[in-house]
């Protein structure tokens, strides 16, 4: 085979500048990783999601009542858009584990009569479904049954309605309803300390005594169906029979929480890849534009013996080709792995029984042309000014460098030493070359920060939330409203040292077109355990009348303290009242409304009623009061907050700490891929120069350091505009992240900043060791026998 | 101050091999030398002949493979970099054919670059007026003539007081004219300075501004002249 002289040339010039070569591979691989990981992430995802809800049949609106007769299915059927209709019970009941000092919570779900289609089919993992006639026959969520390594033929005591039964395990199964499965009044799932239960009507028809009625109510629509339409004609049917208001899937929990997941995907796509192929595209861009420059003349030849343009033009794309075609490898490799790391992470959050990886072609391809393009542009941009030379010019040395102009001069009235005087000047005499630099560098910054700071974000978030606002020990929650009195009884219970009582109604707030569904908590004026936060943080007492929202459910509805909205009360007497909003509260978990207790109990025209209690614990007495808990008739669930801000802390700093060390490496490659191809280019641009003093008897030292100067400077100058870039990255992830189910607090500490400059300084310092050695190897004697 | 003939440069057998592959180069095959205090020495020989090499060795800009080469007191061919850095650094001053100038300073920042780490300096505008540059100081290289910035290389060099001044081919690349200039300012330097000057060149008229002519052939001294009385440089035929 021949090669042509010119792809020969491409060859030797790889071989010669391998690792520049490799700095911006690198960049590139960090591009493609994020394209591939975050799109294919997102690809794998939504079709895993979209693949179990189709094939089993996920339901598409949702409601609640207290108690309705089966009898209402036909009519529910009947319904314009509904496909198919499903009545069951769905109840929590309480687990009795030996393993578990404290009740865990079980939700506890009828299966279909034999011969219903079924929504929300389940998948089988582990032996058989219950038999219909069975009346302690149950299979539970795997998530559950692993944490507490119960196998078919296992058993399990729960605490139904009040009474105690023994259940025993057929199966285990998943279920696209609970893919995500979240337990009452918690942040992160705990299988350990909720799963679900299905079981044959019969049994729970007995306990909860439902015969012949339902109290959960699933719907399929047909394609096209209007679910606002179903869901409105669903609350009429189901008003009545205390229906606490259908929603569709996107308020279902499991599923709104996937949803956040795929747009904080979608965010990540969105800001990181190209972060990666504009610095990438500079660094091309920048070493190219010096090889063309020592090449010029050789261009200028090459289009004197004939070479048109455009094959010159193309050999430096067949340069800049390789190195992408090189990047884009790893950048596959690394995009994978990383994929299947991701994968692995949601393996554990999110229970699907399959995973549909996007090795999709169509991904691969995309992240390959978009960074192509990127380097390619780079390398166009740099190689047009000398294309459009003539050749004549183009063989005749390039002018000197011209260091007569701008602010050079200012410099002499400033006491620098000469070679502080050579740092600055030859920054200045590339300003755009500076300004990628520093763009550059200030961008692997940004990337720290945008990521680092989501420690000090979760560490505020769990401040505020479980040490300001949720300062109880144990949430108590009745499974019905109770008499005020009942919380009597409770502050019997051993180990209780402070008790206070909270009413949770569910409640539609309305104000003009918008509305969100929410419970409406009921609290004391003044309280020790569960405080409401103002937006400065300190404990607010309630007000007489009017509702205390949270701030994200003003945002969300659009109001302000002083306006009223509409609350319409899905339970009791299901009043429609006006209220004003008296104030704004602090939150992130979720939407809050708050209102004095007795202002809730008069609003909703009932008695002193409460939903449960706070209580503050003698922790030495734990076990006790966890038995008396199991054991009173009214506990419905029982929450207990150490545990969960433990649960949380665990799990998010595992994930932020496996996000973190993928951040700290990308902003690494950027640092060094940055800094190292800066240094190579100034010191060949400055390599007689640093050698030139070398023979005047300047030391090693002395001449890394005029070089080391300029990327000192370079460096420096991108910390102040990274953090700005960082704290921008950070505003836009707070937007994209926060939801209807959380939000994130944007707190960016000192130690933020700290961290991620002192990352990109110690890459910084690699870099510039590396080329250290090439400064100290320069060769004194080859530059005085040659003219620049 | 030591007496006039007090030697400054004593080499013995110096030789000098370059390897490259299995390809061998003798560029020096053993060279003795002396040189005295304030004298001014032309080094003449055809291309090739190892001037260069012998002059970077006795600069401490390159090291011998055999023999020895002592500057006072100092054995240059035991030092280690540090020390031929330290060497340059305190008693050597150059001038090269292509000037070597530093292209982001202005002439006379190109001086104060050497000055600022000598021990015992003249000022910069005083190295420039000996050179006969003092109004161009503030300009740049790349604004200057060759022979100008030829000149503003040696006021670099002899900036420091150097004990010894090397040049290697500093008319190389100048019209006779310029290259006269020059001459004169490298041969007022050694009057003033009283700088022991090595200067190689490939025009044989400037021999007779020497105290001593050394001839190289094939890595070797192979003719050294005295000559009896210097002529200056204007009055030298090009
Ligand atoms: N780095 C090197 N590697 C191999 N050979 C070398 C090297 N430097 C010089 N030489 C060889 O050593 C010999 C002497 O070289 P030197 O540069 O000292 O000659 P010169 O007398 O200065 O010649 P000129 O007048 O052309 O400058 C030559 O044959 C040259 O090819
Ligand atoms: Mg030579």
């Amino acid at each position: 085979m021949v090669i042509s002289p010119l792809r020969r040339k491409v060859l030797r010039d790889l071989r010669r500048l391998w690792a520049q070569a490799l700095a911006i591979a690198l960049v590139l691989a960090a591009g493609v990783a994020t394209l591939i990981l975050g799109n294919g992430a997102y690809a794998s995802l939504s079709e895993t999601r979209a693949r179990y809800y189709g094939e089993f049949r996920f339901a598409d609106v949702f409601a609640d009542v207290t108690r309705a007769p089966l009898a209402l299915m036909a009519e529910v059927r009947g319904i314009a858009g509904v496909l198919a209709a499903e009545g069951r019970i769905v109840k929590l009941a309480l687990l009795d584990l030996p393993d578990m000092a404290e009740p865990g919570t079980i939700l506890l779900v009828s299966l279909p009569e034999a011969g219903e289609a079924g929504l929300n089919q389940l998948y089988l993992r582990q032996g058989r479904l219950p038999d219909s006639q069975s009346a302690d026959e149950v299979v539970v969520s795997e998530g559950f049954a692993t944490a507490h390594r119960l196998r078919p033929g296992s058993s399990l005591a729960v605490v139904m309605n009040g009474q105690r039964r023994t259940l025993r395990l057929t199966g285990v199964v998943l279920s696209p309803e609970f893919i995500y499965a979240l337990g009452p009044g918690e942040l992160m799932p705990d299988p350990r300390r909720f799963g679900v239960a299905w079981l044959p009507r019969p049994g729970l028809e007995a306990a909860h005594d439902l015969e012949g009625a339902f109290s959960n109510l699933v719907l399929k629509l047909a394609p096209g169906a209007d679910a606002d339409r179903v869901i409105e004609a669903v609350d009429r049917l189901t008003a009545a029979y205390g229906g606490a208001g259908a929603i569709g899937r996107a308020d279902q929990i499991s599923h709104a929480f996937l949803d956040a997941e795929l747009r904080q995907l979608s965010a990540m796509v969105k800001i990181l890849p190209p972060v990666f192929l504009l610095v990438a595209a500079m660094l091309v861009n920048m070493t190219l534009s010096r090889l063309v420059t020592l090449e010029r003349e050789q261009i200028g030849l090459l289009k004197a013996i004939g070479y048109s343009g455009r094959a010159i033009a193309q050999h430096y794309v067949e340069f800049v080709l390789a190195v992408a075609v090189v990047g884009i490898a790893i950048g596959f490799a690394a995009g994978a792995w990383l994929g299947a790391g991701l994968a692995g992470l949601y393996a554990r959050f999110y229970a699907f029984p399959f995973l549909v990886f996007a090795r999709d072609a169509g991904v691969y391809g995309l992240a390959a042309l978009v960074t192509a393009g990127a380097a390619v542009a780079g390398a166009l941009f740099a190689v047009r000014a000398v294309l459009t030379l003539p050749p004549a010019v183009a063989m005749s040395p390039p002018a000197p460098a011209d260091y007569r102009s701008r602010m050079g001069f200012a410099l002499q009235h400033l006491a620098l030493r000469q070679t502080a005087v050579m740092t600055v000047r030859h920054l200045i005499r590339w300003p755009l070359r500076t300004a990628s630099g520093i763009f550059g560098v200030a961008m692997a910054v940004a990337v720290l920060v945008a990521s680092l700071w989501t420690f000090g974000s979760i560490e505020r978030l769990i401040d505020l939330t479980f040490f300001q606002a949720e300062r109880q020990d144990v949430t108590v929650a009745f499974a019905g409203a109770e008499p005020a009195r009942a919380v009597q009884a409770v502050r019997q219970m051993p180990g209780v040292l402070l008790a206070e009582p909270y009413r949770s109604v569910a409640a539609r707030i309305s104000h003009r077109t918008l509305s969100r569904k929410v419970s409406i908590t009921g609290r004391p004026a003044e309280t020790t355990l569960s405080r409401v936060l103002s937006p400065d943080a300190r404990p607010m007492a309630l007000p007489d009348a009017g509702l205390v929202l949270s701030e994200a459910l003003c945002d969300a509805l659009a109001v302000r303290p002083g306006d009223l909205v509409t609350v319409e009360f899905l339970e009791g007497q299901r009043r429609t009242i006006t209220l004003p909003v008296s104030g704004q509260s602090l939150g992130y978990v979720g939407l809050g409304a708050a209102m004095e207790i007795s202002a809730l109990n008069r609003a909703m025209h009932e008695g002193a009623l409460i939903s449960g209690v706070n209580l503050m614990l003698d922790k030495a007495q734990g076990p006790a009061f966890y038995a008396a808990a199991k054991a009173a008739p009214k506990t419905g669930f029982v929450i207990v907050l150490g545990r969960t801000v433990q649960r949380f802390r665990d799990t998010l700093a595992e994930n932020i700490t496996a996000m973190i060390s993928v951040y700290v490496v990308l902003a690494a490659i950027i640092a060094v891929g940055v800094i190292y191809n800066f240094a190579r280019i100034a010191l060949s641009e400055q390599g007689r120069d640093l050698a030139s003093l070398r023979v005047l008897g300047f030391t090693k030292a002395e001449v890394s350091g005029i070089l080391f100067g300029e990327l000192a400077v370079i460096v420096l100058l991108a910390q102040p505009l990274g953090w700005g870039i960082g704290h921008l990255i950070g505003l836009g992830m707070v937007t994209a992240f926060s939801s209807d189910l959380y939000r994130v607090p944007l707190v960016i500490g000192r130690e933020v900043y700290a961290m991620a400059s002192l990352v990109v300084c110690a890459a910084a310092l690699a870099s510039a060791l590396a080329v250290r050695r090439r400064i100290n190897r320069l060769d004194m004697i080859e530059v005085l026998k040659t003219r620049e | 101050m030591a007496s006039k003939d007090e030697t400054v440069f004593h080499a013995t057998g110096l030789t000098k091999v370059y390897r490259s592959g299995a390809h061998e180069v003798q560029a020096l095959r053993g060279v003795d030398f002396q040189a005295r205090k304030s004298e001014f020495i032309v080094i003449l020989g055809p291309s090739g002949s190892g001037k260069s090499t012998f002059l970077n060795i006795v600069g401490g800009l390159d090291r011998a493979s055999g023999g020895e080469v002592w500057f006072r007191d100092h054995q240059l061919t035991a030092l280690d970099d540090r020390g031929l850095t330290q060497y340059r650094r305190d008693h050597v001053g150059f001038v090269f054919q292509f000037y070597n100038l530093v292209p982001s300073l202005t002439a006379r920042e190109n001086v104060a670059l050497v000055t600022e780490i000598a021990r015992r300096p003249m000022s910069p505008d005083a190295a420039l007026a000996l050179v006969g540059l003092s109004d161009r100081r503030d300009h740049f290289p790349a604004q200057l003539s060759g022979g100008e910035q030829q000149r503003v290389a040696i006021a670099r060099a002899i900036a420091k007081n150097p004990e010894v001044l090397l040049c290697d081919e500093p008319t190389g690349a100048l019209d006779s004219a310029t290259g006269i200039k020059v001459l004169e300012a490298l041969a007022e330097v050694n009057r003033k300075v009283g700088a022991t000057t090595l200067v190689i060149t490939h025009n044989a008229a400037i021999r007779d501004i020497g105290d001593r002519v050394l001839r190289f052939a094939d890595g070797r001294i192979v003719e050294e002249t005295v000559n009896a009385t210097k002529k200056r440089p204007a009055e030298v035929s090009w």
